[in-house]
């Protein structure tokens, strides 16, 4: 084909289309995973990291560079000969003796324009012992202390427990290759968990008017090859069940039953290399899965929202919904009111649909015509909006009062990801020691002995360091006797214990740069979750080996 | 293009007491799962700090996280290399690197910044290709460390590290330590040339490349992608003819978004956006300073083990999926027998006496654990087919209708090169 008169100048063809703005661009690559939401989320937080350490300022480089709103960095010490070897975000000797949060701040700074940041030179014990102190702390987005004295932690994880509005608070613990990280939060409502990039429901069982329909009236031998070949698969499925129902009154669910529902989709091929057919029996899944709500989703129904006025008690430590008998009113005042309305929204119409949720609308790719492909996805979307309309009209009818607090966006949001919603119910740092000490912990030991043989001996290492600063009273005997307090005089002790516990007595005040560094994209990692409520944080402690390079979870469970 | 040496003052004297307490106390003493050959003590920190020469590749993403990690773990003596310059969507996680940068070449600013931050520690960049440098110039380092986002690149370095080992000296044997990167999820791993698993043995844990049959792209686009494609592959060529597409020129990006709108509302097709165009003629992969902190200071804490024997290190593979909690596995990947890089062995491939040579090319195009684009087939005495040059091309063209049984004895070798393999693999052909 000749190209004349076709040749095109670029800077005419694109004179109307501008390439994306500077902020778009700078933020294009983590866009693509948390979007404009995501992002503005980030842009509303207010990081607090206490200590200035080489693991605080490597925690607070991961968050500057996407873009959070501020930063505070409380730190009452001067930097050491030593900070200024092992902390990039000081100027080497010339920071020594002058305020090491001071001298980060800027640096930390220089990495985001529009993230603001200031350095606090205080001691964290001190501004909690002032009322006005702890407001200020409870006014954060977020709370991360690393290293800090355990007695301040205890304090502080406490003040912020009370109160079901403070904030999470990340606490780190490192010594040398070994290192933890426990979030403690009251409940983490997670509206788009990515976990499942799968399209959900396609409603292949239970097929709204449009969707029937249209499946009911294919006619394959009136068919010309071409279109025989372009039904799409969820067509062919739909057709296929409401067959397989008129036949057998219900759909297949023995292992021999599927078989011949999948020897239907094949006989129905006419050509071996029609894909849309390989395409449906790949998909007949969806068919023995049904349509209903995921049981996970289900479950969420039943959940109560947490009463602010039991904070102080150990009700949040229920880490499974509990069930309620008298469902808790839904106020503007109950924590994480929009989310637990919606979810109370999702029930009724549940309900109302027989276990239906509301359909996504999003529709996978499959072997089609142009033609059938948009006419189906214009179903899909008018389905979805419809259903849409119908969701948010009983949350207006339920929840009156919380539903001018739903944005248009949060709620379009909730039903696109409903077959996926998540709710995490977090724990007290430290109650996981108390309700397990002794036997609990012991039998913790023995089946997960390497993940909570490092947990008991950096809990062991934050006691001796709490009167010793400089590690003088760290030695073997001394982290053992700690980790016998735990566990019991007479407990038994794996190998895996006498291994963690020369690894911390070797290198017990060590911020290693490598280990601090990790630690930093780690916690980075699990503050972008908890601020953006997108993709799904750790729940427990999330210990880190890096002599054998392997991290794991423990302490989930009560 | 040249290699810029810096110097940044005297490595010793820079030494300030204390500087290294946090290190030092791992490099002081053993610790229980420690080798019994560590040198603790000032053997082990002189051999760190004055000593050992460590090579980076890649100053992006994990590069300025690595160097940053090695500076400060005590190494000295760093080289860089990288071929790329600034680009204002690196800055959200390309921590050395400002606005003022943007269009400066990464390895020289990055290696100026860490200089300038970490004093002592010199750091040597080249701006320009892995493929530029020789073996005298790999057989230099200690180790090397791979922040790469290419798997063509990893390839090659992968190759060139097996080839250098010669068993009569074990300074030859440089271990590669690979980091890599995508949203939430990213693994490390330690690559002893010879002895362990190499990159080539894992190339089918690679993430098969979304591609679009042509015929979808030109006849049935559904989504927006197929008309993105379209706008590439088919307009951009058929309109510009012999001008090359540069997916880094936002006119050309900006042509494509023109035309691939165009043709999604021709097939009402919603959901063609510049953003997506650039995602899908870049084949961008998104990225965060968090998930290449982890795996950055993964890689550095094995160079470290490994280059002071302070405790033992990776073997041989980390993987880490951030999307739900925290998970990671670390297991031993094992080494293939048949790896065409360090087997040794011929890829033996069983196939019927009626293929023909393209059906035999279309199958190691199509295979997960070979990867290549335009193979070229020959034996010890035949040409079978050649891509380039034209006239060989040409002379060997009508060979691809012939079946290969007539060309290959059962039992007979073929080689197959092409000019993203680094290698030649070798096919032991038996018909079934």
């Amino acid at each position: 084909m000749s190209n004349t008169g076709e040749s095109q100048d670029i800077d005419h063809a694109t004179s109307a289309i501008s390439p994306p703005d500077n902020k778009t661009r700078r933020y294009d690559r983590q866009l693509r995973l948390w979007a404009a939401s995501g992002q503005s989320a980030l842009e509303s937080a207010r990081i607090l990291v206490l200590s200035a350490s080489a693991t605080s300022t490597a925690v607070l480089k991961n968050l500057v560079l996407p873009g959070i709103g501020s930063f505070t960095l409380l730190d009452p010490a001067d930097a050491t000969s030593a900070d200024a070897g092992n902390n990039f975000f000081l100027n080497g000797q010339a920071s020594v003796g002058r305020p090491r949060a001071v001298e980060a701040v800027p640096l930390l700074r220089e990495l985001n324009d529009s993230v603001g940041g200031e350095a606090v030179v205080r001691n964290v014990e001190d501004v909690l012992s002032e009322e006005e102190g702890r407001e200020w702390v409870r006014g954060f987005s977020l709370v991360v202390a690393h290293n800090l004295r355990k007695d301040t932690l205890e304090r502080l994880a406490k003040m912020l427990w009370e109160d079901v509005s403070a904030p999470p608070l990340i606490v780190v613990r490192s010594a040398g290759f070994l290192a933890e990280f426990f979030i403690q939060f009251h409940e983490q409502c997670v509206s788009e968990p990515h976990t499942d990039e799968t399209p959900p429901s396609l409603r292949i069982t239970r097929p709204f008017p449009a969707l029937r329909e249209w499946a009911v009236g294919v006619d394959y031998d009136a068919l010309d090859p071409t279109d025989h070949g372009h039904v799409p698969f969820a067509v062919i499925l739909v057709r296929a069940v409401e067959d397989w129902k008129a036949e057998h009154g219900a759909l297949p669910s023995t292992y021999a039953e599927k078989q011949a529902f999948k020897a239907v989709l094949r006989a129905l091929k006419k050509k071996p290399d029609e894909e849309n057919f390989d395409e449906a029996e790949a998909q007949a899944w969806r068919v023995w899965a049904g349509d209903a709500a995921p049981a996970d989703v289900r479950k969420l129904f039943e959940l109560s929202p947490l009463d602010p006025s039991t904070a102080s008690s150990t009700q949040f430590t229920s880490t499974v919904p509990t069930d309620s008998e008298q469902q808790v009113e839904i106020t503007p005042t109950t924590p994480n009111a929009p989310f637990h309305a919606l979810l109370r929204t999702l029930a009724r119409f549940a309900d109302a649909h027989e276990g239906l949720l509301p359909l996504s609308g999003a529709l996978p790719d499959m072997r089609t015509d142009t033609a059938s492909y948009v006419r189906l996805q214009e179903l899909f979307k008018d389905q979805a909006r419809a259903e849409k309309e119908e969701f948010a009209a009983l949350l207006r009818e339920q929840h009156p009062d919380v539903a001018s607090l739903v944005s248009a966006d949060a709620l379009d949001t909730f039903v696109k990801n409903a077959h996926h919603v998540r709710v995490l119910r977090g724990r007290r740092w430290g109650a996981w020691e108390e309700t397990a000490r002794g036997a609990g912990l012991a039998t913790a030991l023995q089946n997960q002995p390497r993940e909570a043989a490092t947990h008991l001996v950096l809990s062991a290492v934050a006691t001796l360091l709490n009167d010793n600063p400089d590690g003088s009273t760290v030695t073997l005997d001394a982290l053992k006797a700690e980790v016998h307090k735990l566990i019991g005089e007479n407990a038994e002790v794996p190998q895996e214990l006498e291994d963690a516990i020369g690894e911390v007595a070797r290198a017990p005040t060590a911020d290693l740069p490598n280990t601090a560094a990790f630690l930093g994209g780690l916690i980075a990692q699990e503050a972008i979750k908890m601020i953006t409520k997108q993709y799904v944080p750790v729940n427990g402690y999330c210990v880190v080996d890096l002599v054998d390079s392997w991290t794991c979870v423990i302490g989930k469970d009560t | 293009m040249a290699t810029e040496v810096l110097t940044n003052g005297d490595a010793q004297a820079a030494d300030w007491p204390d500087r290294y307490y946090h290190v030092d106390q791992i490099l002081d003493r053993p610790g229980p799962r420690t080798d019994p050959s560590f040198m603790a003590g000032d053997g082990v920190k002189d051999f760190l700090r004055s000593q050992c020469k460590i090579l980076v590749i890649g100053a992006g993403g994990l590069g300025c996280e690595i160097l940053a990690n090695l500076a400060l773990s005590g190494f000295k003596d760093i080289h860089v290399i990288d071929m790329d310059t600034i680009d204002i969507s690196n800055l959200n996680r390309q921590f050395l690197f400002r606005p003022k940068d943007v269009g400066k070449p990464k390895a020289i600013v990055a290696a100026e910044f860490i200089m300038n931050r970490v004093p002592g520690v010199k750091v040597t960049p080249y701006y320009g290709k892995i493929q530029d440098k020789d073996d005298d110039y790999y057989m230099q380092f200690n180790l090397v460390i791979c922040g790469l986002d290419s798997v063509e690149a990893r390839r090659w370095i992968n190759a060139t590290l097996v080839n250098l080992v010669d068993p009569e000296n074990p300074e030859s044997l440089k271990p590669l330590i690979d980091g890599g990167t995508e949203g939430f999820k990213g693994q490390a791993r330690v690559i002893l040339p010879t002895i362990t698993s190499c990159y080539e043995c894992s190339l089918d844990m690679l993430n098969k490349p979304t591609a679009f049959p042509i015929c979808t792209i030109a006849n049935t686009p559904r989504l927006p992608e197929h008309c993105i494609e379209w706008a590439s592959v088919l307009e951009w060529p058929r309109v510009f003819q012999d001008k090359k597409l540069d997916t880094d020129d936002p006119e050309h990006i900006g042509w494509l978004y023109k035309t691939a709108l165009a043709r999604a509302k021709e097939f009402k097709i919603e959901g063609v956006t510049w953003s997506l165009t650039q995602g899908v003629v870049k084949n961008i992969i998104p990225a965060i300073a968090s998930t290449n902190a982890i795996i950055a200071a993964s890689c550095c804490n094995e160079a470290f083990k490994i280059a002071t024997s302070s405790a033992a290190y990776l073997n041989n593979y980390f993987m880490l999926i951030g999307t739900d909690g925290v998970y990671s596995y670390t297991f031993e990947h094992e080494k293939r027998e048949d790896c065409p890089v360090c087997g040794g062995e011929a890829l033996d491939i069983s196939i019927s006496r009626d293929w023909t040579v393209d059906r035999l090319i279309e199958m190691l195009i199509e295979k997960q654990d070979i990867q290549i684009k335009k193979p070229s087939l020959s034996t010890a005495t035949k040409q079978i087919y050649f891509q380039a040059p034209p006239q060989l091309e040409e002379l060997t063209r009508p060979n691809l209708e012939k079946k290969v049984s007539e060309l290959v004895e059962d039992g007979d070798h073929i080689t197959v090169t092409a000019s993203s393999l680094p290698f030649n693999l070798t096919l032991r052909v038996k018909y079934v």
